[in-house]
């Protein structure tokens, strides 16, 4: 599978996938949808990565996050570190480090998402407690935004069954594709 | 109440985070948490003291009647000032037991959700809040006792002990809802208000001998006793929290909480006073054989918790008077006690009673923690043991049945507590001694300070009874006996029988402690009357369950997916032709043929497909080849959802297609060359049991198109769904908003289903198990 076409296809492929699974997602309340084609989407877009480039290449770009990191200087005030920080991490990332940086890797595991989409599944339920109301009972609070139309717990119960959905087939197909 | 016990399930889940953050200073909210309930509970005392009773509610699951109620009247307060004050002590105590241990993080979590589920347990109306409650004290006592997970006894223990108490849950469960059948209540208040559950209704034996079960298992009543001996592997402020002074008395809680509704029969009272005092006695007598101090301490405490049931089976108002009085003093001993002997081992690393000796001079405040908490057991004169003393044997004088038996229990163990506790305050500490045990390091603060604590506290209740104790156990009383008889508690009742008999009692007791040695010398003369005991049993019964489990799964299990496939595909079949033979409905099909005049093009075009696809299967030797067909069969019916209308369906059977080839692939160079390995008739055999089973589907869908359900339901969400549920596609409002704990429940499922997956994918027999 790992033809130049479909490798080059696919990077740009991918985010248009995503997105579409968010979008997905989304509208699946008013419209055909929902958080479990939604999550299927957006692994089927990790997949196809995976195929054309390799499990290692996919979360080296999606799932892993590497931050820099330096010491503070001797005199150097807090937020003056901190806006270093963020520059060196938001700005010119392909330069070579210097010397006294280090790196910090940091990496999404399907089974983090799993447990993370059963917590958000499972707390959206319990807003309702703190309204006096049977555990699950759902609430819309009056807001109307652009694509997501109207947001309330059900959609994020939807959120969650997204995610575990998404980190469900990561997680087969990285166990599986790894030899 | 709620949102306390919210905030300790928060807590403890917090405990591992805070430990790396905070590292030795975790204690200081660990112990200031207890400490914050503890003064939340003492702002209530003036109310529930003026006999008000504060219920909470909180929705659950109000159509079922499970639903968040929370009650707090005297007998709940005084639980819960014990749960959580002694939390707080025990909290400080863990500090300098297992200050070291890098998983102390994970030992508060244990320990703050036991306090919160105990919490839970004291203060629930709801009965299936209770419930629920209960089982997590018996899940954290498992955590608990398992602690120490790299010993084999301490695992072993930890099982038996989760076992042993779930068994009683179970029966708790049964109890609970043959109680709500019975009476229609589904709140302890609406029990205590409405009428008495009479003992000639059907279901009122069955009710009250599985809730005795349960309460029977959980305060370790004889022939259950002996998981808390050996829960004694927990580290010791497990010991004197859960199995002394909170855990085990639940059981006798919820016997008190029962009382006034189940009580006053035949069978509650034999059965209560039979179990107690068999108890009692059996605690008594193993008590005085063992040397290791926490085993005669385990052993002690099954006593008091047999002279606790046997006083509930008593009955009176003046039995129920004791039990709370005694129930009160035994807490605040025994958990010294155990404190002490933890504090012992910690220091001299030894907890054998014929190895300690003269430990006195070396550890003074220790000492001082023991001679109270002793005095206190033996039921000497201003220490509040003695008032709980005088009041058993009051009681079990006048009980009404049995009373030589009730009284012999209750003699016979307050002699084994005189002698155990000689042994534990003067035997230990100020026996003379030529070598007294070397003490390798002074306990710290925090090892000493909470026994001492209790210790002075059994002092100063016994000191003045009337003003501190009275007037929150009077509460409770009254909860307990549902009378308004006044409960009086005095230090000095007079010259009386009972006096003398606390008399007799205290010298034979401390005879009694000049005969230990000899007696612990003997061979344990009970000893194969124990190993083949209940003890023994349990351990039968556990291997015997292991075995047929095994010799089960071997049989059923054969490994080969297609046999599991063909037994449930017949044994479907077979219910579906039995269904279909009872009701033998027929259907007219010559009616129906004209309907396949309006077969449209495309409809035809992709059956034509499908058919081809599958004949084409059957032939093919190459797993690609078949995976693809499949493919193309798996998408044809998701052409056919479109055609008739259901976009999500067909949606996800698309994805779901597209994603089983992708993994099919991604498997398929793993897997050996195709062969056939079958016999021709093998083959024929599957062949006869697909035509059965999709003849008989096609049959059972026609008969549904034949005789349509009339249900309201879609008109309904059609309705709901965009009125109440905001939502216009009613399919994904059913699965996130009117059935959306159904939904949750798959995702669970899926969940652990994950995990599964992931565990069989990283098992590689071939290479040595575990990649």
């Amino acid at each position: 599978m790992r033809t130049v076409i479909f490798a080059t296809a696919i990077r740009i492929l991918t985010p248009l996938f995503l997105l579409f699974s968010l979008y997905i997602l989304f509208r699946g309340h008013n419209n055909p949808g929902g958080g479990f084609i939604g999550g299927l989407i957006g692994s089927i877009a990790f997949i196809f990565h995976t195929l054309a480039r390799g499990p290692k290449d996919t979360v080296d770009t999606f799932l892993s996050l590497t931050l820099r990191i330096a010491d503070r200087m001797p005199g150097q005030s807090r937020p003056a570190y901190l806006s270093q920080m963020l520059k060196a991490n938001l700005v010119g990332r392909k330069k070579e480090l210097p010397d006294q940086w280090r790196q910090h890797s940091l990496r999404l595991r399907p089974l983090f998402l799993i447990a993370l989409g059963l917590l958000i599944a499972v707390s959206s339920g319990t807003f309702s407690f703190f309204r006096g109301e049977p555990y699950m009972t759902a609430w819309w609070p009056d807001t109307h935004l652009p694509v997501l139309a109207s947001l309330g717990t059900p959609l994020l119960f939807d959120t969650g069954i997204y995610l575990l959905v998404l980190g469900m087939v990561l997680k087969m197909v990285f166990t599986m594709s790894r030899d | 109440m709620l949102f306390a016990l919210l905030a300790g399930f928060m807590l403890s889940f917090l405990a591992p985070v805070l430990h790396r953050l905070l590292g030795k200073l975790l204690v200081v909210p660990m112990v200031l948490f207890p400490l914050a309930l503890f003064a939340y509970f003492c702002t209530q005392l003036p109310g529930v003291l003026a006999g008000n009773v504060l219920l909470q509610g909180y929705a659950w699951a109000p159509s079922l009647g499970i639903n968040l109620q929370f009650r707090l009247d005297g007998l709940g307060l005084l639980f819960a000032l014990l749960v959580s004050g002694f939390g707080a002590l025990v909290m400080l105590y863990t500090k300098g037991y297992l200050g070291e241990s890098p998983l102390l993080g994970r030992f508060y979590l244990y320990l703050t959700l036991f306090m919160t589920a105990m919490l839970g347990v004291v203060l629930s109306d709801n009965l299936f809040c209770l419930f629920i409650f209960w089982e997590l004290t018996s899940i954290t006592s498992f955590l608990l006792i398992g602690f120490d997970s790299d010993k084999e006894e301490a695992r072993t223990s930890a099982w038996q002990a989760l076992l042993v108490t779930g068994a009683g849950g179970l029966a708790l469960m049964g109890g609970l809802i043959l109680l709500n059948l019975a009476t229609g209540s589904y709140t302890f208040s609406a029990l205590l208000n409405g009428e008495k559950f009479m003992a000639t209704h059907p279901l009122y034996l069955p009710a009250t001998l599985l809730l005795l079960l349960a309460c029977f298992t959980k305060s370790a009543q004889f022939p259950f006793h002996f998981w808390l001996p050996n829960a004694m592997a927990a580290p010791t402020p497990v010991s004197a929290y859960l199995h002394s002074a909170t855990m085990v008395k639940a059981g006798i809680y919820l016997l008190a909480r029962l009382g006034p509704v189940l009580g006053g029969t035949e069978v509650w009272q034999m059965v209560l006073l039979m179990v107690g005092t068999a108890t009692t006695l059996l605690g008594a007598l193993l008590a005085l054989q063992y040397t290791d101090l926490k085993a005669v301490l385990a052993y002690t405490t099954i006593s008091a918790l047999g002279l606790m049931v046997s006083l509930t089976g008593i009955d009176t108002p003046l039995a129920l008077k004791a039990l709370l009085v005694f129930l009160l003093a035994h807490a605040l001993y025994k958990g010294t006690l155990f404190m002490v002997v933890g504090a012992i081992d910690h220091s001299t690393g030894t907890r054998d009673a014929q190895m300690l000796r003269g430990l006195g001079p070396h550890l003074k405040l220790l000492a001082a923690a023991a001679t109270l908490a002793g005095l206190s057991m033996a039921g000497i004169l201003p220490f509040f043991g003695f008032v709980g003393k005088e009041l058993l044997y009051e009681a079990t004088l006048h009980s009404p049945r049995l009373t030589w038996w009730a009284f012999g229990g209750a003699f016979v163990s307050g002699l084994a507590f005189v002698a155990v506790a000689s042994l534990l305050s003067y035997g230990i500490f100020w026996h003379k001694a030529s070598v007294s045990t070397p003490v390798k390091h002074a306990p710290s603060f925090s090892l000493y300070l909470p026994p001492l604590l209790l210790g002075l506290l059994g002092l100063l209740l016994g000191l003045s009874p009337s003003s501190l104790a009275a007037p929150l156990l009077e509460q409770a009383f009254q909860v307990i006996a549902s009378t308004t008889t006044e409960l009086h508690l005095a230090l000095w009742h007079g010259f009386t029988t009972i006096f003398v008999l606390s008399l007799v009692t205290v010298s034979l007791g401390v005879l009694l402690y000049f005969l230990l040695p000899r007696l612990q010398q003997l061979p344990i003369t009970y000893q194969r009357l124990y190993q083949n005991g209940p003890n023994k049993l349990y351990h039968l019964t556990f291997k015997g369950f292991l075995k047929g489990a095994k010799a089960f799964t071997r049989r059923v299990q054969g490994g080969y997916l297609r046999n599991y496939m063909v037994t449930i595909v017949l044994f479907f079949c077979c219910l579906l032709v039995f269904v279909l033979w009872r009701d033998a409905p027929a259907i007219d099909l010559s009616q129906r043929v004209h309907l396949l005049q309006e077969v449209r093009l495309y409809e035809l075009v992709l059956w034509v497909l499908v058919m081809a696809a599958l004949l084409y299967l059957l032939n093919t030797r190459s797993r690609l080849t078949s995976i693809v067909v499949m493919g193309l069969v798996g998408y044809s019916a998701a052409l056919f959802y479109i055609l008739f209308g259901a976009p999500d369906v067909a949606a996800t059977q698309l994805l779901i297609e597209t994603l089983t080839v992708v993994i099919f692939v991604l498997l398929l160079h793993k897997l050996p060359a195709f062969t056939y390995l079958s016999h021709q008739y093998r083959k024929y055999k599957f062949v006869f049991v697909s035509v059965l089973f999709g003849s008989l589907m096609t049959y059972v869908l026609l008969l549904v198109q034949e005789h349509a359900v009339t249900s309201e339901l879609q008109q309904f969400y059609g309705k709901a769904s965009y009125l109440q549920a905001h939502g216009r596609n009613i399919v994904n409002v059913i699965l996130v908003d009117f059935r959306g704990f159904d939904t949750l429940g798959e995702i669970t499922v899926l969940a652990v289903a994950a995990l599964g997956i992931f565990a069989l994918l990283r098992l590689n027999p071939e290479k040595g198990g575990k990649r």
